[in-house]
């Protein structure tokens, strides 16, 4: 036998797909923290890390949606009107964990009512959310006559649900970033290790293909549609949880940075293939940025210039990449 | 090959990200080097909003008559918990007190916990109801009385008949809602009048005039347009102006330069002003004064930062401020030395004396 043989046996040693990302993040937090030594802090980078904790868990299930061709418009409504509709539900005084699954489960209807309409109009997911997001908003405003839901009673806020999340009760990490990391892991495990994933990847990657393959496409969209409807409920009752009210406003910032997040990560917008975790590290230079901006005191105008340019060059190379795809193909 | 291809750009890209953000963060920290005694961080509800400049402005003015540093952030949508971030974020990053607008009832059990460790906070334009700290900004149900009465005194008084559009930016917005509240019991004083609204006419100049030129196209007999937001004189002006035939009324709030030139030609009839200079100023002032003084101010209470009520004929302005004709207020917003020469009196006088203008914060809404 050859030694060119021996050596393609030989198995190369592959770094993970995130790898550029964690470096990344790595040397931007390396530069705040010279910068400004307190940054470092590990109580600092923790409560950070609670504060933009729904946007990760949002860009970890968005994740699903990118990989199959598909981006939804909605998810910050549907997180919106959740949490409403649980805060609503515990003023009312149903008890706090009904009153929390059913806010996650309004958002699993939410979001299996924009798949099936994807599905049924045969229209993209983009276009189909441009409108229910809309509508998602406006039964928001309505349910809450246009004012924040704040539950006040002290038999509500005295709750386990709200004293864990709202950080009454010690414990070295944020309760809430606990549960993000576990919602990861799941997330993660769903996306690569199970059929499911698979026929999504599959279907991102080529829908006629699938299709032909025996693929229950039309299935599959709406199950990914609903998942994200039930994580965006679950970011909902967190945020609740968390923050101890809801506004009219909740949620209809975190687009930009969630998708944004995922992108960064390394989830193409073409569609076929994702990263879970690169997300999170998505997530987390967003956030970063956002902080470092601050903690260094430039003007915010200079941070949504830096985020910005961070989107860009994260879809340039994306675009570039899809591009040479084609050529070879 | 593609992914080897794919993953040299992508570390390429994002090298070339870190460096340019590393020079921005960089290039942009010395400049603070210079003052190192006390840090203000001034936390807005947006950014790139000419009224919020107006304040941002003002909050700049006390910091350099005070000697301190000062740092100004605020996410670029108005959304509660990008800016609660931003507070969290600033008083990590060590500054010494914290001036922030309260535009969500969720950033309450946030800012007191920030309160708790002992940062002092002052609230501006945006109230809190339950934050502990004291707030600077107008009697918002009074203003809206008396928006409502001036657009019904030129409509007609109580005898007026017809139907008055009523435009609101950010429903469910505390201080708006207020508002509103004043401006709708102003007008009910008229049986006759027939509220249309109160509707949602966006935030965003594009989309609020467009809202505007929906609701006149739809209700052409209109009497008056009444707005509750920055942008809406500006855009009912211009409405106005192009719907040749219509009379109908323009009123709305804040004297940015877009609202004042409405005002001038005659296409919108009212703006009140909440004094930005002053709800800049003053959360910087009392800040400092605390700081400096060591003086509490970790309890609820509401400083009074005016109204301003200006027509194309006549000006009046808060705190027996000097008579401005309507050129000098055109004037005074397009240049800052101008405002703060303006408002010397209040600055030496009501300003200085914060302490006995503190008022219960159940007056912000009486």
């Amino acid at each position: 036998m050859s030694s060119v043989a021996k050596g393609s046996r030989k198995k190369r040693f592959k770094l993970p797909e995130e790898t550029s990302v964690v470096v990344a993040l790595i040397v931007l937090i390396g530069i705040i923290g010279a910068l400004r030594p307190t940054f470092l802090k590990p109580t600092n980078l923790l409560n950070l890390g609670a504060s933009y904790a729904i946007t990760a868990l949002l860009a970890g299930c968005i994740v699903f949606l990118l990989s199959m061709g598909e981006i939804d418009l909605s998810f910050g409504w549907i997180l919106n009107l959740s949490a409403v509709l649980a805060g609503l539900a515990m003023i009312a005084g149903v008890p706090i964990w009904i009153s929390v699954m059913l806010g996650i489960g309004a958002g699993t209807i939410m979001g299996a009512l924009n798949g099936l309409l994807t599905v049924v109009m045969r229209l993209p997911l983009i276009i189909i959310t441009l409108g229910t997001a809309s509508v998602f908003q406006g039964i928001s405003l309505i349910s809450n006559k246009s004012g924040s839901v704040v539950p006040t009673d002290e038999k509500i806020t005295g709750h386990l649900f709200f004293r864990a999340l709202g950080g009454d009760i010690d414990s070295p990490v944020p309760i809430i970033l606990i549960i993000v990391i576990v919602a990861f892991f799941i997330l993660h495990l769903t996306l690569h290790k199970t059929r499911f994933g698979y026929r999504i990847l599959a279907i991102g990657s080529n829908p006629e293909a699938a299709r032909l393959a025996g693929i229950p496409t039309k299935k599959i969209k709406i199950q990914v549609c609903a998942l994200m409807g039930a994580v965006s409920g679950v970011g909902g009752v967190l945020f609740l949880g968390f923050r101890g009210a809801v506004d009219p406003s909740t949620g209809g910032q975190l687009l930009l940075p969630v998708v944004a997040a995922a992108i960064i990560g390394g989830t193409p917008l073409s569609g076929g293939a994702g990263t879970v975790w690169g997300s999170l590290y998505g997530a987390m230079i967003v956030g970063a940025i956002g902080v470092g901006v601050v903690f260094i005191g430039i003007n915010a105008v200079w941070g949504t210039l830096v985020t910005g340019l961070v989107i860009l060059f994260a879809i340039g190379v994306d675009q570039i990449v899809r591009v040479r795809k084609k050529r070879v193909s | 090959m593609i992914k080897k291809y794919s993953r040299r750009l992508r570390v390429f890209a994002l090298a070339a990200v870190l460096i340019i953000t590393g020079s921005s963060l960089t290039a942009c920290s010395s400049e603070e080097a210079a003052k190192e005694d006390i840090t203000i961080g001034f936390v807005v509800h947006v950014i790139g909003n000419p009224f919020i400049q107006q304040i941002i402005d003002g909050a700049e003015m006390a910091a350099a008559d005070l000697g301190v540093t000062i740092k100004v952030v605020g996410p670029a949508g108005a959304e509660g918990d990008a800016q609660l971030t931003a507070v969290q974020n600033m008083a990590a990053s060590g500054v010494d007190g914290i001036a922030t607008s309260v535009p969500s009832a969720s950033m309450v059990n946030g800012l007191n916990e920030i309160i708790e460790s002992g940062m002092p906070i002052v609230q501006f334009n945006g109230l809190g109801v339950g934050v502990n700290a004291p707030y600077v900004g107008e009697k918002s149900v009074a203003s809206g009385r008396i928006l409502g009465d001036m657009v019904l005194e030129k409509i007609g008084g109580p005898s007026a008949q017809g139907k008055v559009i009523v435009g609101n930016c950010f429903p469910g917005f505390p201080v708006l809602e207020n508002r509103q509240k004043g401006v709708l019991e102003s007008l009910a004083k008229a049986a006759g009048v027939k509220i249309v609204g109160p509707s949602d006419v966006k935030v965003d100049a594009a989309a609020n005039f467009a809202a505007w030129q929906g609701l006149l196209a739809a209700n052409a007999d209109a009497l008056a347009m009444v707005g509750l937001c920055a942008p809406d004189v500006e855009s009912i002006g211009k409405v106005n102006k192009a719907a040749n035939n219509t009379k109908a009324i323009g009123g709305g709030y804040d004297l940015t330069t877009g609202n004042l030139e409405a005002l001038a030609n005659g296409t919108a009839h009212i703006s009140l002003g909440q004094t930005p200079f002053i709800q800049g100023y003053l959360p910087v002032y009392m800040l400092v004064d605390s700081i400096r003084n060591k003086i509490a101010i970790n309890k609820p209470g509401f400083v009074d930062a005016g109204t301003e009520i200006v027509t194309a004929t006549s000006v009046t302005e808060p705190f027996g401020l000097p008579a401005l004709t309507f050129a000098d207020l055109q004037a005074m917003a397009l240049s800052k030395e101008k405002t703060r020469a303006y408002y010397e009196p209040v600055v030496s006088g009501y300003i200085k004396d914060w302490q006995s203008n503190l008022k219960p914060i159940s007056e912000e809404s009486s």
